[in-house]
């Protein structure tokens, strides 16, 4: 009789240690803070790729960081596809305690996977407040008010443009501006005309097939490398997949307008002569960059941060002419190119607290830290004497090779952590200015710029008449709604799937437009337009407009 | 041929219970108690990670938002399905998945029986082992790298394209994954590259149970090797294809993810797609859980279907069976 209370009991035990197992834990995690400095990792998810995982401190910034809080980070990176992630992440409800949502916040916000920091910010958080507080307006989430995340780009001080380009343009090999005693090039033809010549002239490249031109539309979430070309040649910036009319105000769909048929038939026509590497379709990321780096490459479209480690190790290689300039080119003279964004606020790409967090108060604590101006000099700039030094004046320089290769050298740089905090943190925006005048981002400060640059560097300024690359390009205008691409689209909405549908419509399509003969292009256009009008084009571009009209209102 | 028919359940009647069903049930369970409290805690894990999520199914008939309460959720019927349904895509990607598994199915059974067989047949034992180690090493590779390696070979400038050349076969580099109807050659030829050898292991296993003085009466007989292999060899491993076979109808909707989502681009996107994918994209892809679940649903209905009729089948044709 014992025997058998003893088995059932142990059953019973074994079974609601399953069912324990299975059951979310819930014990709500009341903000609790302790006020001492006690050791504690929390766990930092960045749905942003190409970096490894680390813990915070094993860099000299997270070090230093967690000496003054305590507190250490496990942080996670992006693999793969990052809507899928969101997904699966929403689906388990397995959170980390803090999330960089990248191109995912709208999901998590529907998820209910933040937590509202206004409370927190009120107690906790004077410097958030300070950094933050004339952006709160465009940082409530619209539905409810409350504050969930804090974004990258809260501009702090006078605005300091970069002198070098970081983002969209057509980029060409030096050698061949070289080779043709570096001419002025402003239009789509000039540009493929002279790659054609260049080519004609050396055929291969180290034994290799030369390539004319390359993209990377391989990539699913990287196809836009191949959409986005046909706004910016019209003259557009980067408002995603529309471009807004500067005076009404009116979003139009990239997809199936005339840029678009301009730039694929372009595209079309240097692939007949054997100018465009076919495999711009096919190969993953891995392959493009080796690519951009074996110098076989003459020319990409691109935006500077999505090749960034690509041209790091052309720079370090130390061959100048094998790296490539940036070049504002657009379809016809007359139309006054706008690559370089204009000053706006992006308020979907933040950071925020999760409702798994163990303890919020630490973390925002944290933040709050990390966003005196001492502690965003050491994100960016790094240590005094150390990584950067300062001149008589009280400017911010590199004084020696070494503390400009702590920056620019990839492995340095993952040392000592500005790979890490440099981006996906509460942080100034990177067009700032800290309140001793210095630039925030050691790229925006002339002194570093023009110190840094190589003597190839110089001859290319030279040739062009130019202090800085950036002056190659026109100033941004004005966009108050800018950019269109941060807007949120609601999850599952017709919007959405609009957006999903023709990206796939135009995955399809647009290489086989590209690689098929000229002859048939027309053909293929006019199907391709007609599966294109199928899909609600009209409603989401009514629904844009109204976004983009509202923001210019200031209704963020 | 003649066969001795034993099976366990035709025990001699000695040993057959007596007495009403449900009796002889409790008398038998307590005889075996002790395997009975053995079986509980795997009835208890099944019972909790196999049904308990099929739960989660209502959601297909919700619009269903994640993190609220069940009472929360709004009902909407059917509508996910006849979303599903009326989806051109969809029939799309259930011909792919559906062509893509077959595909899978049909060459992973050939060549793997196949390799079996002449692996059986080899004498030096050296060669043997070293066949099988090379043949299933690749299935321990991890899709990412494989599907990797699989681009790097077949670019404009990888080894079959300039091999092709060479031989004067081309005149110029074939773009292999940028054209669709390509794709499911590639992906057989990779499925089989990679499991090939993984998938013999059963059948050389199921072969060392074959009893070897059948081989040597045919000897005797006057047998050559080829009819032995076809004679002893194939009859003596029809049962475990035959479980097999009913066993993988069941996932006839599984065609696999990783390859066909590491190895698809937009080219080959027609041809690529499958259910799974098309589940990411449009379900978890955009928060759309409802209808993932939708999509699930249907997967099961159908797998269930191809599982029974198979099964069904077997039994029709007096072969062994799953149940």
């Amino acid at each position: 009789m014992l025997k058998s209370k003893f088995k059932t009991a142990g059953l019973a035990v074994l079974l609601t240690a399953l069912l324990a197992g299975c059951s979310q834990n819930n014990s709500s995690s009341a903000p609790t803070s302790d006020d001492e400095n006690s050791p504690v990792t929390f766990s930092y998810y960045m749905f942003s790729s190409g970096k490894k995982d680390t813990l915070a401190s094993e860099t000299t910034i997270g070090k230093a960081l967690q000496e003054q809080t305590g507190v250490d980070w496990k942080l996670e990176y992006l693999v793969g596809d990052s809507a899928t992630k969101a997904g699966v992440m929403i689906a388990s409800g397995d959170y980390p305690d803090v999330i960089s949502s990248s191109g995912e916040m709208s999901k998590l916000l529907d998820a209910g996977a933040y937590i509202p920091l206004d409370d927190l910010i009120e107690e906790y958080g004077p410097n958030i407040k300070r950094v933050y507080g004339p952006y709160f307006d465009k940082m409530r989430n619209a539905e409810d008010g409350k504050i969930y995340a804090l974004p990258y780009t809260a501009n702090q001080g006078e605005y300091s443009g970069s002198p070098n380009i970081g983002g969209g343009a057509f980029w060409i090999q030096r050698s061949v501006l070289k080779e043709f005693n570096y001419p002025q090039i402003t239009t789509l033809d000039e540009y493929f005309d002279l790659i054609e010549k260049y080519k004609e002239k050396h055929p291969t490249v180290d034994g290799a097939e030369t390539i004319g031109f390359v993209s990377l539309a391989g990539v699913a979430n990287n196809f836009f490398t191949l959409q986005n070309p046909a706004m910016h040649l019209a003259g557009y910036p980067n408002d995603g997949s529309v471009m807004v009319d500067m005076n009404t105000h009116e979003a139009k769909v990239v997809a199936g307008t005339d840029a678009q048929k301009k730039w694929i038939q372009k595209l079309n026509e240097i692939n007949a002569k054997g100018m465009l590497d076919p495999e711009s379709f096919t190969m993953n990321k891995d392959q493009y960059l080796a690519k951009l780096t074996s110098g076989r490459v003459l020319g990409y479209f691109n935006y500077g941060w999505q090749i960034g480690d690509a041209s790091k190790n052309l720079l370090s290689a130390g061959i100048d002419e094998k790296r490539y300039a940036a070049l504002p080119i657009v379809f016809d003279e007359g139309i006054k190119d706008q690559y370089i964004d204009p000053p706006g606020f992006v308020n979907n790409y933040a950071t925020g607290i999760t409702v798994n967090a163990k303890d919020p108060v630490r973390i925002i604590k944290y933040f709050d830290n990390l966003l005196k101006e001492e502690n965003q000099i050491l994100v960016q700039w790094g240590i005094k004497d150390e990584t950067y030094s300062v001149d008589e004046k009280g400017r911010f320089y590199f004084a020696n090779e070494d503390q400009r290769k702590a920056h620019d050298d990839l492995e340095l740089s993952r040392k000592f952590g500005f790979t890490y905090f440099g981006s996906d943190w509460p942080r100034y925006g990177g067009e700032s200015t800290l309140s001793d005048g210095n630039a925030y981002s050691p790229g925006n400060q002339p002194e570093v710029a023009s110190a840094s640059y190589t003597e190839g560097d110089k001859k290319f300024l030279e040739a062009y008449n130019i202090q800085t690359f950036s002056e190659l390009f026109n100033k941004p205008e004005e966009r108050p709604w800018f950019p269109a691409w941060s807007i949120a689209l609601e999850q599952g909405s017709p919007e959405q799937i609009f957006t999903t549908k023709s990206d796939d419509l135009q995955r399809k399509y647009l290489p086989e437009m590209i690689l098929g003969t000229p002859s048939n292009f027309d053909k293929l256009w006019d199907a391709y337009m007609a599966e294109l009008n199928k899909l609600d084009k009209a409603g989401y571009e009514k629904n844009i407009t109204q976004v983009v009209q509202d923001r210019v209102a200031g209704k963020w | 041929m003649e066969k001795p028919n034993v099976s366990l359940n035709s025990l001699p009647p000695a040993l057959k219970p007596k007495g009403s069903k449900t009796n002889s049930f409790f008398k038998r369970l307590v005889q075996q108690r002790t395997l009975a409290w053995m079986c509980i805690p795997f009835v208890v894990w099944a019972f909790i990670f196999k049904y308990l999520p099929l739960w989660g199914w209502t959601m297909a008939f919700q619009n269903f938002k994640p993190a609220r309460s069940f009472s929360d959720q709004q009902w909407v019927g059917w509508h996910h399905f006849r979303i599903l349904f009326e989806d051109n895509t969809f029939y799309r990607v259930l011909r792919n998945t559906l062509v893509m598994s077959s595909i899978k199915l049909v060459l992973g059974f050939v060549t793997a029986i196949t390799l079996a067989l002449l692996l059986n047949e080899l004498k030096n034992v050296i060669f043997k082992r070293f066949v099988q180690t090379v043949s299933y090493l690749p299935h321990f590779i991890s899709w990412v790298v494989a599907s990797s390696i699989v681009l790097t070979v077949l670019s404009p400038d990888g080894i079959i394209n300039l091999l092709l050349m060479k031989l004067h076969l081309i005149d110029s580099p074939v773009l292999w994954m940028g054209k669709g109807e390509y794709f499911w050659g590639i992906l057989g030829a990779t499925e089989v590259w990679k499991d090939v050898g993984w998938n013999t292991i059963i059948y050389l296993a199921a072969i060392t149970a074959i009893d070897p003085a059948q081989y040597e009466a045919a000897e005797i007989d006057g047998a050559s090797r080829f009819k032995r292999m076809l004679y002893i060899t194939l009859p003596g491993l029809k049962p475990v294809i035959v479980i097999l076979l009913i066993m993988n109808m069941g996932s006839i909707l599984e065609s696999g993810f990783e390859p066909q989502y590491l190895l698809g681009n937009g080219m080959n996107m027609d041809y690529s797609e499958n259910l799974d994918i098309f589940v990411l994209k449009y379900g978890l892809g955009m928060g759309n859980f409802s209808l993932g679940t939708a999509a699930g649903i249907f997967k099961t209905v159908v797998s269930f279907i191809f599982l029974f009729s198979a099964n069904y089948i077997a039994k029709k044709m007096g072969e062994s069976r799953l149940f």
